[in-house]
């Protein structure tokens, strides 16, 4: 009898629209997410054609990948006169996860402290504060790495020059580097993130909350930990994971490094091995070693996932981002206050803009030639975006990509959403997963998944990265930020009342036609905000456009062509043309965000967190 | 016009049962109302009928035919919204020109019914305006004429007057019976006010867990409520219980001490449990001929409602709230004598 009205209940969800926009948007998610990741699963637990854990047991009885025992590094050591901050190697996977959880602790009590003092303090030049604190989410993949180094370099270091030559603050010289270093620049790099989340959750929080506990007699840091504290844990335990993910698939802070200083250190994680092992698959094949390192980085972040899924799938996200009626409560920030609040401010600023500020040095001088400070300003370097053809081949690989991926994004994000918030289909809570998924999936990962799988299944075929990565990157951008363009688009969703639909089919309208005569004009600018995203975002992809990018190199977009440079396949000097490439990507990135805010309304759609 | 036909509709949602085997007919012309407390499933009727909800059991049927498997947008029905469900991006024009556009009428004629059904509402000169740029009550008018331009079969309104403020509403809630009894659309309409429900019907169905409890004129579900659930729903009472000692013309009733006679509703026999309903506009002070149904108590409790004396008497068999003219002489604590007339009392079996 219930499976009776069940069906029915699916024989009148099933309209064409609705029935098109399922079996899409599960089409494109098992082809271009679920099958690659199986993929690689299977070589991972394969061998001698039979299911097997020898890779695993190959992998961690190996002390290069997993060694509880220290195997060199430099961690606070004094040699001469100089400080060394490395980090100490304990293989591939145990590195990857100290630097992650390292990073993940650090950018959460950054974001915190900034968060807690945004929503709760009022004091003269928040606003500005506001919005330099998010200078470190403008793009500057590889260059950031490059620049810490050399602010960082022992001798002919900026920091170091400063501060140990000139005033003579430092007892020594200190060299951040290695594991350490990658550690700093992520940190730097990621803190923004918990810092919204956390921001988020305190202005959306019901000021009553925190009144009524107050006048129950908690005050300061009672009521900050019985109170507000738990009040923001979905903001915190989101922003804490996406940092951890984040970090774990990073290539860009230790590609940075390796290409400024070759620090062995720099290579051992895991998201460099694979990149590593990638490099070595222009011949046609991955080893199983890299499949069993991309399950495992998988299963960590997923991991990772599994503990904040409640916060981020598309309908937790619609209630938890409701509210913000109300006025947030905020104090004024006295005399002593401002003593700390400032220099809090301002040293955290700078240094995180040190990768911004030094892009910008790069770019538009001949710093990276000159040694210690810029001597003179040249617009060879911005010139060269227009004129050197592989630079230019590289910038129309990217708009090529990311233009196709937004399209795609666009219309995967819609119908996907539209499933998942209107229909009673079984699986849409599944289907809820999956387009939350990727968060899960390091990029790196992505790439081991298409090219074991495109190759395995579709050789020769335009769909073999050997053949062709274009349309592959462009899948891989277009799944890559689905969760956070889905999301836009269903907030959209949520705000068009079933019963505006409703009523068009009352007057004669069907599914098809009152959702694009009342649904696509009510959440237009909710897509084309999921859609400026996307675009952002495609354009300053690392993982998979330096990995299957490479595959072919005219193929490559820009973040590969900024890899190769700082990677040292290109000639000296050519880093300033990889800062262009970055200022390129950050004016990308702040128009979006001036079209997001002002034009579209949409504070978050930029920074797709 | 067109006469609706439920039979046995059954909605479940998870475990709630929104409507259960609902049977029943609304007449062609008619003006039909749902009314029960929220979460009752009336509602969910009105969206089975709409065709916007599936029946898991049972069968709708619009004249005879059997329209349970129709999509919503072959029914041809007119809906008003709780919340209108204005389309904001569209003007007023285009809001109610909607519906014609999607059956291909000539611009021309839309153009001219537009205008028409515009005047019908008063809501001439505003069809550039958008939803936003409009009074409540001018929201719910488009709405109306929005549903009432394609000319349907049936009107279906849900709560449409909920979120006006009492003032228009009542305003509100003359013009529609006005403009129904003008055009003789059939027309089923949900509300939780039985006020509304009583002023506009023509039948009313009172609805509690997604049962339909009584159905008749709104003089029937007051006067003779088929159980306690609509005799307490519809207007206020004052509920005693009781044991059957005669039966004759009408029915006595011994509630402690007390003897009173009224009407039953459905069969008792002598011995019955009964409950005994009281209505507070139904007690006087004038004595009656017979001894019966006198009640006197203490006041517990009263206030002056402009022109009328309400007051709680606490009597040997419970509490009674009576109703009196406010020139009564009566006092806290004091004692106070009232009558009510057999006729008025309701007695229904426990």
């Amino acid at each position: 009898m219930i499976s009776k009205s069940r069906l029915r209940e699916v024989k009148k969800s099933l309209d064409p629209l609705i029935a098109f926009q399922y079996i899409f948007s599960y089409f494109y998610l098992i082809l271009f997410l679920l099958l690659p990741i199986a993929t690689i699963i299977r070589q991972a637990f394969l061998y001698n054609g039979a299911f097997s854990l020898h890779w695993f047991q190959k992998v961690f009885s190996d002390p290069d990948f997993f060694s509880l025992s220290p195997r060199g590094g430099m961690f606070f050591e004094l040699h001469g006169d100089t400080m060394y901050i490395w980090g100490i190697d304990h293989g591939y996977i145990l590195n990857s996860l100290i630097v992650a959880a390292t990073v993940t602790i650090s950018a959460s009590i950054i974001g915190v402290i900034a968060a807690l003092i945004i929503a709760r303090y009022d004091f003269p030049g928040k606003n500005v504060f506001r919005i330099l604190i998010l200078i470190p989410m403008l793009a500057t993949p590889f260059v950031n790495a490059y620049v810490i180094g050399k602010f960082f370099q022992p001798r002919g270091g900026l920091l170091n020059f400063i501060f140990y030559d000139v005033l003579h603050i430092l007892p020594w010289r200190i060299d951040v580097n290695g594991l350490a270093g990658i550690a700093l620049a992520q940190t730097l790099a990621f803190y923004p993130i918990v810092y919204l989340n956390v921001l988020a959750s305190l202005m959306t929080m019901d000021p009553t909350m925190e009144e009524q506990a107050e006048s129950l007699g908690a005050g300061g840091f009672k009521l900050f930990r019985t109170i507000t504290l738990p009040l923001s844990m979905p903001g915190l335990a989101a922003g804490a994971t996406i940092v951890f993910i984040f970090s774990l698939e990073d290539l860009g802070a230790p590609i940075g490094f390796i290409g400024y200083s070759g620090n062995p250190l720099a290579r051992r994680v895991m998201s460099v091995y694979v990149f590593d092992d990638f490099a070595a698959a222009v011949t046609g094949a991955i080893s199983p070693i890299t499949s069993a390192i991309a399950v495992i980085l998988v299963t960590f972040a997923v991991t990772g996932f599994l503990a904040i899924k409640k916060y981020v799938t598309l309908k937790t996200y619609a209630t938890l981002s409701k509210g913000g009626r109300w006025k947030p409560r905020t104090r004024k920030l006295g005399f002593k206050g401002m003593a700390l609040v400032y220099p809090f401010f301002i040293l955290l600023i700078l240094s995180a803009s040190i990768p911004q500020i030094g892009v910008v040095i790069l770019a538009l001088t001949d710093w990276a030639i000159s040694g210690l400070a810029p001597k003179s300003i040249t617009f060879e370097y911005i010139s060269r975006l227009f004129t050197d053809p592989n630079v230019v081949r590289a910038i129309s690989n990217s708009l090529l990509y990311s233009g196709a991926a937004v399209l795609l994004a666009v219309i995967l994000g819609s119908c996907s959403t539209y499933v998942i918030a209107r229909s009673k289909l079984p699986g849409t809570d599944a289907l809820d997963s999956l387009l939350t998924m990727p968060i899960a999936v390091p990029g790196i990962v992505v790439a081991v998944g298409y090219f074991l799988f495109f190759t395995g299944f579709f050789r020769g075929t335009i769909l073999d990265p050997l053949v062709d990565p274009a349309l592959l990157l462009i899948f891989a951008y277009s799944v890559r930020r689905l969760p956070f363009t889905a999301r836009s688009v269903f907030a959209g969703l949520q705000g068009v009342h079933e019963s505006l639909e409703e009523v068009a089919t009352t007057l004669g309208a069907t599914r098809f036609k009152s959702f694009f005569d009342i649904v696509i004009p009510l959440i237009a600018a909710n897509v084309i905000g999921g859609g400026i995203l996307t675009f952002v975002y495609s354009m300053s992809e690392v993982s998979t456009s330096v990995t299957l990018g490479a595959l072919r190199e005219d193929r490559g977009p820009i973040t590969f062509y900024i890899s190769q440079v700082i990677y040292g396949t290109a000639a000296v000097g050519t880093v300033s043309v990889a800062a262009a490439l970055c200022l390129l990507l950050i004016t990308v990135q702040v128009i979006a965000l001036a079209v997001s805010n002002y034009i579209l309304k949409q504070r978050v759609a930029f920074l797709g967190i | 016009m067109v006469k609706v036909s439920l039979r046995n509709i059954t909605k479940r949602f998870g475990k709630v049962v929104a409507a259960d085997h609902i049977t029943l007919d609304i007449q062609d012309g008619e003006f039909f109302t749902f009314l029960g407390p929220s979460g009752c499933g009336k509602t969910t009727t009105l969206r089975l009928i709409a065709g916007l909800e599936v029946p898991d059991e049972g069968r709708v049927y619009f004249d005879d035919v059997d329209v349970t498997d129709w999509p919503s947008y072959r029914r041809g029905v007119g809906m008003v919204f709780q919340n209108y469900a204005l389309w904001p991006h569209m003007t007023v024009f285009d809001n109610v020109a909607y519906g014609l556009k999607i059956r291909k009428v000539p611009q021309s004629e839309i153009k001219s019914k537009v205008k028409e059904v515009l005047e019908l509402v008063r809501l001439e000169g505003l069809e550039n305006r958008y939803p936003h740029q409009l009074s409540g009550g001018q929201q719910q008018r488009v709405a109306l004429a929005r549903a009432l331009v394609v000319e349907p079969k049936l009107l279906l309104l849900d709560e449409p007057l909920s979120n006006l403020d009492a003032k228009l509403r009542i305003e509100m809630r003359e013009e529609l019976k006005e403009l129904q009894k003008r055009l003789g659309i059939t027309t089923i309409y949900v509300t939780h006010d039985q006020e509304e429900a009583m002023v506009l019907s023509d039948r009313i169905a009172i609805m509690n867990n997604g049962r339909v409890e009584q159905v008749g004129t709104p003089q029937e579900v007051y006067r003779r409520p088929s159980n306690l659930f609509v005799a307490t729903f519809i207007g206020r009472t004052s509920v005693l219980e009781g044991v059957v000692t005669a039966i004759g013309d009408f029915v006595e009733v011994k509630i402690s001490d007390i003897k009173v006679k009224g009407v039953a509703i459905n069969e008792v026999s002598v011995g019955d449990k009964v409950y005994v309903v009281l209505r507070p506009h139904d007690f006087s002070t004038r004595k009656e001929e017979e001894e019966v149904n006198i009640f006197e108590g203490v006041v517990e409790w009263m206030a002056f409602t402009g022109g009328l004396l309400e007051a709680r008497i606490g009597i040997s068999g419970g509490k009674i709230l009576v109703t009196l003219d406010d020139e009564v002489p009566a006092s806290m604590g004091k004692k106070l004598r009232v009558f009510v007339p057999w006729r008025n009392v309701i007695i229904l079996k426990a």
